[in-house]
């Protein structure tokens, strides 16, 4: 076994990170789209990341491994897994120790998360009983629009006024906008109207743990930079640049946990 | 089946989680189905189920003569869609699921029904079972929300209503005797249900949290009678386990009727032991005994009942927060979880005021809104498994 590589493997619904580290911090990181089989998932985005250090070949070769995210029992190689919900608080207070608060939106869930002065979980809420205000959402938006998700983003931040979007319901939600479409209301201020509802959810789910700065945002729509001026409108706060990719902080959160697990072991 | 024949086995399940008893188990049995071995059983035997809803009916009362109580469930319900064209989704699911269950017939073998205005759902499933299923029999108690001399008297004389109903319709002999002897062995039952119970108490305690919850629901969906030797068969035993040593926290549930055992099953699953229970199908307070006193057996029924900590009486909130700090510390609680059915507005009210107290006297708590059957359990699962690291356990 080689010496001093952890890692930290986060199963998500949508896709799937790898993070490794040793004592200079991140040496390789993965982002794979995640199979029907956690395990192959968590195979497949280990294997992309070690291929990227020298003296690495295998998983097995790792010191310690933490598997974390939906599929974090299903990864039968992990050392021990760990909520998600640590991982982006660790993970997050890693990249900047004085972020209280993270909206952590994920494929198919959206959590709201306060963080101790430890870095470790304070308090959490989740709203994971249906698909408005994750990445699903956003994925059928883009699609009624027929455009990336990146180009949506971007036609949002072009509105100067937003048309507000009432359904909650993913579903509903597509067909309102349809209709709103039809009557050749204008793509972007629909698309405004989209971020706007999307961060008012962002927004309850933050004040129910209790707003708390620094404030950010975690997870693969942290990217969606439309979504983020909106939330950072309606919170009147700014929301913390991470230093790394917000996709991956569940993974470096879970890679710091095995970095100090072994360590303690 | 006869309840004595059954094998009492241990199985040693991941991680030390102990589960008592094979699948095709009795407990299962009467767990799964609501027409259970036992129920058929009782029924050969020429005795008549009547289902009840609410911990506010007194189980003793139906407990006479050839009469045995069923508390109503709807194990295994996959959905709603008949019930939902009467009540819509911001009524409870266990109302609308009772219902359902109604209109498809599941309940059809009952001899009657007995209901208590627990609240506007309640009320609401006891109009519409009515109407759709139009039982032969049915009673709806009108329980009081507050616990005074005057709200039991007037309990006193809604058990006397029943007991006169019941006897006329189903020709038997309710009085004073035949009460008290039902009381007697309601007790007796109650008594060795605690013994169990108190097992918990332990630092390793040689139950799990689930295989209680599956004992305390078998007790009251099949005749106790029935089931009593298979629950004496079982204390023997849990008794000589080793207890469980490795989990990771100490928890424990307070809530609305939860009848399915998957839901701490869920909960466990991740490590911790759900050592203790405060709602009124689990044992606080449903294994208290009815206590002995100078008054006749309706009115001990009356004040055993009225005395329930139950969130939808109007008596101050204080008396039920401290029974619930006072099962925290004597069963050496790490945790509570808080779990209550959707749009249960009693449950709202008292979940919130909970949470503040319980988070006041410095116990970490987790509030989880859920439906009758179980469903998400994987972010179930993540809920609790967070709840306990941020406990540092």
């Amino acid at each position: 076994m080689s010496k001093g590589y952890y890692a930290g493997c986060d199963v998500g619904s949508t896709t799937t990170k790898a993070v490794i580290l040793n004592s200079q911090g991140i040496i390789a990181d993965s982002i794979v789209p995640s199979k029907t089989d956690p395990e192959d998932s968590a195979n497949a985005a280990l294997d992309e990341a070690i291929q990227k250090v020298n003296g690495l070949d295998r998983i097995q070769d790792l010191n310690y491994l933490v598997g974390t995210g939906y599929g974090r029992t299903q990864i039968p190689f992990a050392n021990k897994n760990i909520s998600e919900l640590s991982c982006h608080a660790i993970g997050a207070y890693s990249c900047d120790p004085k972020i209280k608060s993270v909206v952590d939106i994920g494929g198919q869930d959206l959590k709201a998360i306060s963080i101790n002065e430890d870095g470790s979980l304070c308090d959490f809420v989740m709203n994971d009983k249906c698909a408005a205000g994750t990445g699903k959402f956003f994925e059928a938006m883009s699609r009624v629009f027929g455009v990336e998700l990146c180009d949506f983003s971007s036609l949002s931040l072009e509105a100067k006024k937003s048309i507000p979007i009432t359904s909650q319901c993913s579903v509903f939600a597509e067909s309102e906008v349809l209709s709103l479409i039809a009557k050749k209301t204008p793509p972007r201020e629909i698309a405004l109207g989209i971020q706007e509802s999307v961060a008012n959810r962002c927004h309850v789910l933050l004040r129910r743990i209790g707003i708390r700065e620094k404030v950010a945002i975690t997870g693969g729509c942290a990217k969606n930079a439309g979504l983020v001026a909106a939330l950072t409108k309606m919170i009147k706060l700014d929301i913390v640049q991470l230093s790394i990719d917000p996709q991956l902080i569940g993974a470096f959160g879970a890679a710091i946990f095995a970095q100090r697990d072994s360590k303690a072991s | 089946m006869a309840a004595d024949n059954i094998i009492v086995v241990n199985i040693l399940k991941k991680e030390s989680i102990l589960h008592m008893l094979p699948k095709e188990n009795l407990l299962d049995d009467v767990v799964n189905n609501i027409e259970n071995n036992l129920v058929k059983e009782a029924m050969n035997a020429g005795r008549i189920p009547i289902g009840y809803t609410c911990s506010f009916v007194p189980e003793v009362l139906l407990s006479v003569d050839k009469l045995f109580p069923l508390r109503l469930h709807a194990p295994n319900i996959t959905g709603t869609s008949s019930a939902d064209v009467y009540m819509p989704p911001v009524v409870c699911s266990y109302c609308r699921s009772l219902l359902e269950f109604g209109m498809n017939g599941h309940y059809d073998f009952l001899g009657g029904w007995v209901f208590n205005f627990s609240c506007q759902h309640m009320n609401r499933c006891a109009d519409l079972i009515q109407h759709s299923v139009k039982p032969k029999f049915v009673h709806v108690l009108d329980a009081l929300h507050s616990n005074t001399e005057n709200t039991i008297s007037w309990m006193v004389d809604e058990l006397k209503i029943l007991s006169d109903k019941l006897s006329s319709h189903f020709n038997v002999e309710i009085n004073e005797e035949s009460l008290s002897t039902a009381i007697i062995k309601h007790n007796e039952f109650i008594l060795i249900m605690g013994e169990i119970g108190d097992l918990r108490k332990l630092d390793n305690p040689p139950i799990t949290g689930t295989e209680f919850h599956k004992l305390m629901i078998a007790s009251q969906v099949s005749p106790k009678d029935l089931l009593r030797k298979t629950v004496e068969a079982l204390r023997d035993d849990i008794k000589k386990r080793d207890g469980v040593k490795d989990y990771r926290a100490r928890l424990m549930i307070l809530g609305g009727i939860l009848d399915d055992p998957k839901f701490i099953e869920s909960i466990e699953d991740v490590g911790c032991l759900v050592v203790g229970d405060h709602f009124c199908t689990g044992s606080v307070p449903g294994l208290n005994i009815i206590p002995e006193g100078p008054h006749g057996p309706l009115e001990r029924i009356a004040r055993h009942t009225m005395a329930k900590p139950c969130p939808r009486m109007f008596d101050p909130i204080d008396n039920r927060l401290d029974s619930v700090l006072q099962t925290v510390k004597e069963y050496n609680v790490d945790g509570v979880i808080i779990e209550q059915l959707k749009f249960c507005d009693p449950m709202n009210y008292y979940g919130l005021a909970m949470k503040e107290y319980l988070n006041d006297s410095g116990i970490p708590v987790l509030r989880i809104d859920r439906e009758y059957r179980l469903s998400g359990e994987g972010q179930l699962k993540t809920r609790v498994q967070a709840f306990i690291e941020s406990m540092g356990k």
